[in-house]
């Protein structure tokens, strides 16, 4: 466990010191900060579009910092061949795997924590939030988010073992593209109308894509008159799905690298 | 080595299972039923607009989509506003003064030049304020806009309107202004003991307010509902309609009392092609009047008499139906009598005049009349009545004036024989004006000039 926590450690250093990572935080923190200025495009729906706007801009922004931290995570210890420094160590492959992947999930939750503090701060100097409720409200979505964006650096993660940063780039960002639009396109493609030979396609993609669509909980925080129920419950089960998902790549990913020849 | 991950392999075959069994039965229903967005249609979205509405940016798409359907309505290019509602409302079904500007838009804005509303399109508005209401059951503003539909744009069919007001009243962010609409919707709907009993709870309402609050709004407010329940229950009075209750009406004089003939007769000439001139008779001689005439296709779908089935399920068309003729208007009665030239000439689109038969309706409905005329008809009519057109069957509950006549293409177009011939189809008690070919721009004053026994 201490190989591992050391490993994700350095990874969380380097990852907050990479100038690519904090120039795309600083695009975000700066959409973040200057959100309210734009809430003029929908009179009488000012507070709709502004929230909308910042968790949009977090989301966003958290899944290129997810991807551009993760793709290049095992190819560049590979190519400056630091990998075989450590592994000539008492280091496990798998330890190096899941250490450098938490290192990257630990690194995006600080990043993340950044932009909802600067959007939370932006609703209270604006005098946008009722109270601390209407905060804690706002800042319930993030929370979804992260771990939305720790399964998209999974499947990155998992991609990079076997693929070259350019390549996992597309790749992964392909399947976030795909398990956040497929929900839209599932109920039309397995509608009673539909042949078997397109629905049953539909449902094993539905079954084995991530489904990064069920993270986005922000329609009820934009539009706080829809009633919820069972949130608690709903949050748990993101929990269990993503962590059950991330472990499958993450065994996936173990199992590739060490066939790996490094 | 291969042991190890062959355990691997049926680890992770385990947790696939367990992944999707969490979210089929856990997570996909939960995150369906409380956090989707109420619509999922990308479409008509430009690749950059569905980018960013998949990147989370739905609502703020809309909003822009909404800014840019403003410059339309400034430019007067309503019909370019039309897709613009419908996606909006698709990416963001909580943008209610978008369902509102929307139906208000759909419902009104689609005129001829002679000012009449394209009434093909009221379906849709209807449509989409249910829709509207659906996605925002928890305020009240698109049931009100919903019923302020059909009790202002249908000025019919009161009872949806009664439903829909009824509706809106229970919400809390209801505006208290707006609350005496339901009262008035009950009076047209012929409901006034309801609409009595309304207004008693909203004056015990006002009442709470005024403690809880001095403010002069509350103050004024609780007047005028005081004021407007004053009125109502004096005409009930004046109406009989507690002597009805009671079983005495016949006894006594009422105001509705006898039911006066209005004399309803009428004339209509196709003097050009697609044009006609409409006249006829209205005994009733303060102003004030306004019979309805539509001229449709006999056969035209979901048509009821001088109407149509206004809610045809939820689904908006942008396009009207092609092909059809509907033509609603009110003939403006004055000085007894009501002459208009109704020209359909200059709008194809809207009277495109592609079947054989039309028909031309000719209604009225007192329980759209202002209340002084009501005073004399009473709500349903009771004071009311006609030689030759009383109708009591296609309005239940209301004694109407209901007639009409058939047209061809043929004499609406001024071809075939009709060409040189000009078709004429009046009511058989149709006699002319007579003595009360008066001047067009003068109104004959009760009282002044009005003759006896009027």
């Amino acid at each position: 466990m201490n190989v591992i926590l050391a490993i994700a450690k350095t990874t969380l250093g380097e990852a907050i010191r990479r100038r690519v990572l904090l120039v795309i935080l600083l695009v975000g923190v700066l959409f973040v900060a200057i959100a309210p200025a734009l809430e003029a495009l929908s009179p009488r729906q000012e507070l709709t579009v502004l929230r909308s706007l910042t968790l949009g801009v977090i989301q966003l922004t958290s899944a290129v910092i997810a991807v551009v931290l993760t793709v290049y995570l095992i190819p560049n210890e590979i190519e400056r061949r630091t990998i075989y420094t450590i592994l000539s160590k008492p280091v496990r492959r798998w330890q190096f795997m899941i250490g450098k992947y938490l290192g990257a999930v630990g690194a995006l939750g600080l990043m993340m924590a950044l932009m909802t503090g600067i959007m939370l701060l932006v609703f209270v100097v604006m005098g946008k939030s009722k109270d601390v409720s209407d905060l804690a409200m706002l800042a319930k979505v993030p929370i979804a988010f992260f771990i939305q964006m720790s399964l998209l650096a999974a499947v990155s993660v998992f991609f990079s073992t076997f693929a070259s940063p350019i390549v996992n780039f597309f790749l992964s960002g392909g399947v976030y593209l795909v398990g956040t639009m497929f929900d839209s396109f599932f109920n039309v493609l397995t509608k009673e109308t539909q042949p078997l030979i397109v629905k049953i396609p539909a449902t094993i993609v539905h079954v084995i894509i991530p489904n990064f669509q069920s993270f986005n909980v922000q329609n009820s925080v934009i539009n706080p008159t829809q009633v919820i129920q069972n949130e608690t419950m709903l949050y748990v089960g993101l929990s269990v799905y993503a962590v059950t998902y991330i472990s499958i790549l993450m065994i996936l990913g173990i199992i590739v690298f060490e066939y790996r020849e490094v | 080595m291969r042991q190890r991950f062959s355990k691997l392999w049926a680890l992770a075959a385990g947790l696939a299972i367990v992944q999707a069994v969490v979210h089929a039965a856990w997570v996909f229903p939960l995150w369906q039923k409380n956090f989707a967005p109420k619509q999922g249609s990308y479409e008509g979205l430009t690749s950059d607009q569905m980018l960013f509405a998949f990147a989370g940016f739905r609502e703020l798409i809309a909003g822009i989509l909404w800014v840019r359907a403003d410059t339309f309505f400034d430019e007067g290019n309503f019909d370019a506003i039309l897709p613009i509602i419908y996606l909006v409302t698709r990416l963001d079904p909580h943008q209610i003064d978008v369902y509102d500007t929307g139906m208000w838009h759909i419902a009104y804005n689609f005129t001829d030049e002679g000012s009449r509303s394209d009434r093909r399109y009221v379906p849709s508005a209807v449509a989409l304020g249910i829709e509207g209401a659906n996605n925002n059951p928890s305020t009240y503003e698109l049931f009100y806009g919903t019923g302020w539909l059909y009790f202002h744009k249908i000025e019919d069919d009161y009872a949806e309107a009664v439903k829909w007001f009824e509706q809106a009243m229970t919400k809390n962010d209801v505006v208290t202004a707006r609350r005496n609409i339901l009262n008035n919707a009950y009076q047209r709907n012929g409901q006034v003991d309801k609409a009595v009993e309304y207004m008693f709870k909203v004056l015990e309402d006002s009442e709470a307010a005024v403690k809880a609050d001095k403010e002069y709004a509350a103050r004024q407010n609780r007047d005028t509902i005081e004021n407007n329940l004053d009125n109502l229950l004096v005409r009930m009075a004046q109406r009989g309609e507690f002597a009805r209750a009671s079983g005495h009406y016949d006894g006594w004089d009422y105001d509705t009392k006898p039911p006066f003939d209005v004399g309803f007769s009428a004339r209509v000439t196709v003097v050009e092609p697609k044009v006609i001139q409409v006249e006829g008779t209205w005994n009733v001689l303060p102003v004030g009047t306004r019979v309805r005439i539509v001229l449709r296709d006999s056969d035209y779908p979901d048509a009821l008499p001088a109407e149509l089935t206004w809610n045809q399920g939820t689904a908006i068309k942008l396009d009207p139906p092609k092909g059809l003729t509907f033509m609603q208007d009110q003939l403006f009665v004055k000085n007894q009598r009501f002459s208009r030239e109704i020209d359909m000439s200059r709008d194809p689109n809207m009277y495109p005049f592609t079947k054989q038969k039309y028909l031309v309706e000719f209604y009225y409905n007192p329980r759209q009349a202002p209340a002084y005329i009501q005073d004399k008809f009473g709500w349903n009519g009771e004071g009311m009545t006609d030689k030759n057109f009383l109708n009591t069957q296609i309005r239940p509950g209301a004694r109407v004036v209901y007639t009409t006549m058939e047209l061809t293409r043929e004499q609406l177009l001024r071809t075939g024989e009709w060409k040189e011939k000009v078709p004429i189809q009046q009511t058989k008690n149709f006699a002319g004006f007579g003595s009360k070919q008066l001047d067009d721009n003068v109104i004959k004053v009760p009282g002044i000039l009005s003759e006896p026994g009027h």
